[in-house]
């Protein structure tokens, strides 16, 4: 058996010319379609949009458009498939599915079914096919980033999907319909101490076939993980109505992972019916700290230390001087008037070790500054302290008309820069931004106040946010820690990944849907058409 | 040349083994490759690779010369590493701030990166650190075309276009060669301590990790068969291996509670001691004559499928994972484990099989019909030309 080893590449490419007979110069295989990159080099991150009030439309460089006439046939074919409370056509009803949690575009659908089952689910989507019509999943419209905005004409509410399949606590595995509410899932297990981790501040509200679509993720999973680290299995209906079970109740997956090309895609692969979780035993205990600075300079040394320390607590969140006045008058928590930003960090674990883990987690925020520290004392005091973190941003509307917010993220170690770099944006622009973070991730969320009434206000706002992300991008960051791309941010895809990356995620995506008809228009910028932002980003809590 | 690679032309799982020194490099020799319908598999130490391939691949991609730290920042508890770096080296320079790689296959110091992502490695950190899956946060590979593709990136939290990390992950080669990885990475942790008891019988050691299990956090949970322990000289008997940490108060409730689970047989190992026989005990091999597999199944069905299998075995609680292992060179084995297997709703893949038999075997199991089709599509797509380890995958792909 022969085996060389080549120094050189030189050589290597010299080996294998000797196999051409004759030496004939070989054709080269043809890079990765060069037409598509060049047009995504060409792309620019605001290409055209055609926007209607409450409708866009949109229409690709191909011309082909999101909108398809829905004939009178597949509404009846639907109905009888659905049947008529789980069909909904009237316009008046439609406006409330014109939008999800980022309120700028709207675009209400033309046709929203609701099915009970897989079976119904598949059975629609084969009516779909068969005229190749476009269709956009929605489980409760929390999500933030426009990815269930319908830009195609029928939608597909997964509200009717909302039954816990079966829990198998001996494995610790829940099956859901993926119209469950994230909540109701910790909620069918917490009497036996288990919970599901991912916590996203919607959680009331959001599906899980919603966070499997966005990869949601919450405070609590600096420690333990996100969506995709949860989910097992998953049932999708495909496109063209071929339901697939991926992945499933066990560890390792059989063959490609294709759960976790499913989890986070957004709702372009087809439609997830159901879902294997994975749940986790409930930590035996927690202390919440409350811990004041006198700056978020100070704030922000402290969650270096607390992380560089080895400790990783349940959640380290931060709060700024803006955000603190406006959650104060909102709920009184019982913030200094003086303090510059809090954290909010919770310790989990043992029991026995929680008390002198605190203690020790307060004591390296005092070698930053730190001007009060207290835990605290009870279950209600600890849900106050989480109720104001987690409904910050609705307490913001106290303080301008509106107000966009980002998702950014950067490597932790570079959380002082890009708040300097947020502080030199909010002077240049002459706006105020507010920040709250979730800092043991790196994951900020600042939050650009204005007022829509004033023309170069908004046209401010807009380029406030955008300066932040590219900042975050330039420090080693990315675009979205948990919102999504969605329509929101497709035009700063480019900032992150070259022509190249972006068409093999479409060829991942096409993989699973060849056409493209399951949430067109999302994540990836389509060359020469995509949407283009005139308005800051959404204003709604997180 | 190195052993490893010797032993790669004994094998016969490569023809020609090329070192490129970049991502370019490897671009250049894909392109050439798919132009000449040349077959091509990355490789470590190439032994997975001589294990499931049943005729060489024409032109073997070694990253031996790509085996650099890109970035660590240890405050970031992130690393930006090349592919052809081995667990080993990495861990060795992490181990200076405090920290590691928490996934552990065995033989760290011979399984590069690459072939960990590749074949989806992991060790029995997995119960609390999870697998590759949930580490490896941004991925450079080298695609159809040529094409050199970056997803993911260098943040804890990312959740900008597709999770290409995962599509690589376990992928062994058939979608493009991985140059470069970043992965979490997480601090040491304190007073590392091993509890180990020895049972008589199988059932009562299983029932009694199932049980610590639903009790207590640990690091990891195994229990090893007779001769699996006897290998690490552990003991002659069933042995539970239980590893966990903490300050010292949570230690000292831990042990309490472990000892009241395992009762009085119990040894607590700490410092090198419990190192070394973790060490052991990661590192376990059955010996080149054996068949060894590994099962993936409902965790409490696990007791069951290790009885039934009638192999030697390490069995990791609360994961449903178990690697078998048999001296019995016989085919007719394999089915029958991976009907066990499949009768707790899981599967099952052969690790390594003497020479003699491999053909006879079919080391991958096969996904549903419905997700391989999408498998056929995903290496359609991503090898159009069907150069990158073909034909030795699940279902031949």
């Amino acid at each position: 058996m022969e085996c060389i080893i080549l120094a050189s590449i030189a050589e290597a490419l010299k080996c294998l010319l000797c196999r051409e007979a004759g030496g004939a110069t070989p054709q080269a295989y043809p890079r990765r379609s060069e037409a598509e990159s060049r047009e995504f080099k060409n792309h620019s991150p605001l290409p055209e949009r055609i926007r209607q009030h409450a409708r866009v439309a949109i229409v690709d460089g191909n011309g082909k458009s999101n909108r398809v006439a829905i004939d009178a046939s597949l509404a009846r074919e639907l109905r009888a498939i659905v049947g008529d409370d789980a069909i909904v056509s009237r316009r008046s009803e439609l406006k409330v599915y014109e939008c999800d949690g980022w309120t700028i575009e709207k675009s209400a659908p033309d046709l929203l079914v609701m099915p009970r089952s897989t079976e119904e689910v598949s059975a629609v989507l084969r009516a779909l096919h068969r005229r190749g019509i476009p269709f956009v999943p929605r489980g409760a419209g929390t999500g933030l980033s426009g990815g269930a905005l319908p830009l195609a004409p029928v939608m597909i509410c997964t509200s009717k999907m909302n039954r816990i399949l079966t829990i198998d606590l001996a494995n610790r595995r829940i099956e859901v319909q993926s119209g469950v509410v994230n909540l109701h899932v910790t909620n069918a297990v917490k009497a036996n101490s288990y919970f599901y981790p991912p916590d996203p501040s919607s959680q009331m509200a959001c599906t899980i076939g919603g966070n499997i679509a966005e990869n949601s993720g919450g405070p609590h999973t600096l420690k333990y993980g996100v969506t995709t680290n949860h989910v097992l299995g998953v049932e999708v209906v495909l496109p063209d109505g071929e339901v697939v079970a991926l992945g499933g109740p066990v560890d390792e997956r059989c063959g490609y992972d294709l759960v976790g090309a499913v989890v986070g895609s957004e709702g372009t692969c087809g439609m997830v019916t159901a879902a294997t979780l994975r749940l986790m035993r409930e930590p035996e205990g927690h202390r919440t700290i409350l811990a004041t600075f006198a700056d978020v300079e100070d704030a922000t040394a402290a969650v270096s230390k607390i992380i560089a320390s080895g400790m990783i607590p349940g959640a380290i969140e931060m709060m700024d001087r803006l955000i603190l006045k406006a959650v104060e008058a909102a709920f009184h928590v019982g913030f200094s008037p003086d303090a510059g930003a809090v954290l909010i960090v919770e310790i989990d674990g043992l029991e026995v070790g929680l008390d002198e883990r605190a203690a020790a987690a307060i004591e390296l925020m005092r070698t930053c500054g730190v001007t009060e520290a207290k835990l605290a004392r009870d279950e209600a005091e600890r849900a106050l302290l989480w109720k104001a973190r987690k409904r910050a941003f609705g307490a913001v509307g106290r303080l301008a008309p509106n107000y966009a917010t980002q998702d950014g993220v950067v490597p932790r170690t570079r959380l002082p820069d890009i708040l300097r770099v947020i502080n030199a944006v909010s002077e240049r622009h002459g706006l105020a931004i507010g920040n709250v973070f979730h800092a043991g991730d790196g994951n900020i969320h600042p939050i650009v106040l204005y007022d829509e009434r004033d023309a170069d206000q908004v046209r401010r706002a807009i380029e406030a946010g955008r300066e932040i992300l590219t900042a975050c991008v330039e420090m080693g960051g990315s675009l979205t820690g948990e919102h999504g791309i969605g329509v929101e941010k497709m035009g700063e895809m480019p900032l992150l990944f070259s022509p190249d990356d972006l068409i093999a995620m479409t060829e991942l995506r096409r993989v699973f849907d060849p056409d493209e008809r399951s949430n067109p228009f999302k994540v990836i910028p389509t060359p020469g058409a995509c949407v283009e932002v005139t308005s800051p980003r959404r204003q709604v809590p997180l | 040349m190195s052993a490893a690679l010797e032993d790669v032309a004994t094998f016969g799982a490569v023809e020609k083994i090329i070192e490129p020194q970049s991502a370019e490099e490897i671009a250049t020799i894909v392109r050439k490759c798919e132009a000449d319908k040349i077959s091509l598999a990355p490789l470590g130490a190439a032994r997975t690779l001589s294990q499931i391939r049943r005729a060489p691949v024409q032109i073997g991609i070694s990253l031996k010369r790509m085996a650099r730290i890109v970035a660590y920042e240890p405050d970031d508890m992130t690393v930006v590493a090349q592919a052809g770096l081995t667990i080993g080296e990495l861990n060795a320079t992490l181990a200076t701030p405090g920290q590691r790689l928490t996934v552990d296959p065995r033989d760290p110091d011979a399984t590069t990166l690459g072939s960990l992502i590749a074949a989806a490695h992991a060790g029995p950190l997995r119960l609390s650190e999870g697998t590759v899956r949930d580490l490896l946060i941004g991925i450079q590979f080298v695609g159809h075309g040529g094409s050199i593709i970056r997803a993911g990136g260098r943040v804890v939290k990312n959740v900008a276009g597709y999770d290409l990390m995962k599509v690589m992950t376990g992928s062994f080669g058939t979608l493009g060669i991985v140059t470069e990885a970043t992965f979490k990475v997480r601090p040491i942790p304190e007073n590392y301590t091993l509890a180990v008891a020895t049972f008589t019988d199988a059932d009562a050691a299983f029932a009694a990790t199932a049980k610590l299990h639903d009790q207590i956090p640990l690091i990891h949970l195994e229990v090893m068969s007779p001769r699996a322990s006897s290998a690490i000289g552990a003991s002659e008997r069933f042995v539970v291996l239980a590893g966990f940490a903490g300050i010292r108060s949570e230690l000292a409730y831990q042990s309490d509670r472990i000892a009241s689970v395992l009762g009085s047989t119990i040894e607590m190992l700490d410092g090198d001691r419990a190192l070394e026989l973790y060490s052991s005990m990661r590192d376990l091999a059955f010996g080149d004559d054996a068949v060894t597999a590994r099962i993936a199944v409902l965790p409490n069905e696990l007791a069951r499928c290790a009885r039934e299998s009638s192999a030697e075995f390490i069995a990791h609680i609360g994961s449903g994972i178990a690697e078998l292992s048999t001296s019995t060179a016989d085919p007719g084995l394999v089915a029958r484990w991976r009907e066990i297997a499949h009768s707790a709703r899981g599967h099952l893949r052969v690790i390594s099989a003497p020479a003699s038999i491999r053909s006879e075997i079919d080391f991958f199991d096969r996904p549903n019909p419905g997700a391989f089709k999408l498998m056929q599509r995903l290496k359609s797509t991503f090898d159009p030309a069907g150069v990158f380890n073909p034909g030795c995958f699940v279902g031949a792909l």
